[in-house]
């Protein structure tokens, strides 16, 4: 198998933590949906620096 | 080329020694096309707009008042510009991409599994990296200056690196050590935001493409199973120009919404 699986990991790492992120996310603005903007906002930055694991990982792709 | 779709855009015509790739025309395009149009729609403006100008007005005001809930008034007035221009241009760049021929006319030849295409004309804006790259360093200059004028070259430095709580003593030296320790990997993840913004569009956009091709290719069947992703790929589209104009927006807000505390601080 070749490949470098620190980014396969880093992806899931990351696809984990937006999918968190969007439930909790949703759950929040399902109770509280005068916030939605708010937490659209929080959950957006959120989600911005889970992803940003993956391109620090492709980044030591050797 | 090997199959699938290449990770660069290619090069179609050298005018006077000057590289034009196909992601270029794409980005010409659509370029020249928002122009004319904002220009036909307020060539007569009407009191009750109608048609293109009731559609340039309806987008805009919708962009600005939300906008105007994500980063305040004062902000709003100053950078809409900016954010208003970069969503409607990433918006119309990943749609028009989306166009049935966009990615398959172009110059190719003949073997004997059938026609493959090399060159093809047009390739979608945002699936090149120098294009989103370029809006993300034209962000992070424009981020630098409002940075600068909303806050001044003190506030800016005491933002990243001041101690952000009251205490005294030898707490208030340990403060000044971790709060100095924590700008500094805040400088660090701020110069990674050009990178991550630029990655993140092109990441998915390219990806999106990609896609497409590969169940195009699904044997028979493949023209059924593209129009899921098709829908998929409008979403996405329209996500992505979202979140483009949101994170710059907010990266613009995290460092600016200190202004109103400055007169109240500055007075005790």
């Amino acid at each position: 198998m070749g490949g470098n699986v620190h980014v396969g990991l880093a992806a899931l790492g990351a696809a984990l933590a937006v999918g968190w992120i969007g439930a909790k996310a949703s759950e929040a603005v399902g109770r509280n949906p005068g916030s939605a903007t708010s937490v659209m906002v929080q959950s957006i930055l959120a989600i911005a620096f889970a992803e940003a694991i993956v391109f620090y990982a492709l980044f030591l792709v050797k | 080329m090997e199959h699938g779709l290449s990770q660069k855009a290619v090069e179609i015509a050298r005018p006077f020694g000057f590289p034009v790739t196909n992601s270029m025309v794409v980005m010409w395009i659509v370029a020249i096309a928002l122009i004319l149009f904002a220009q036909n729609a307020t060539r007569t403006m009407k009191q009750v707009p109608d048609g293109p100008q009731n559609l340039l007005e309806w987008l805009i005001e919708g962009l600005y008042r939300f906008l105007e809930g994500v980063i305040g008034h004062h902000l709003v007035e100053r950078t809409f510009w900016f954010f208003g221009s970069v969503f409607i241009f990433i918006l119309a760049a990943n749609w028009f991409g989306l166009i049935p021929g966009v990615g398959s006319i172009g110059w190719g030849h003949v073997t004997a599994a059938g026609f493959q295409l090399d060159v093809p004309l047009f390739r979608g804006a945002n699936a090149d990296v120098n294009m989103t790259l370029a809006m993300a360093l034209v962000f992070f200059a424009c981020w630098i200056v409002w940075a600068l004028q909303e806050i001044g070259l003190k506030g800016f430095f005491k933002e990243l690196f001041a101690p952000k709580s009251e205490s005294a003593g030898p707490m208030r030296v340990l403060m000044i050590v971790v709060f100095f320790a924590a700008g500094c990997l805040e400088v660090i993840s701020i110069l990674f935001r050009p990178v991550s913004l630029s990655f993140r569009l092109y990441g998915n956009i390219f990806a999106g493409e990609t896609m497409l091709e590969t169940m195009a290719r699904v044997p028979h069947v493949g023209w059924l199973v593209q129009i899921p992703f098709y829908f998929l790929e409008l979403l996405v589209g329209l996500v992505q120009a979202l979140v483009f104009m949101l994170l710059t927006a907010v990266f613009t807000l995290l460092i600016c919404q200190h202004h109103e505390e400055g007169p109240a601080t500055a007075h005790d």
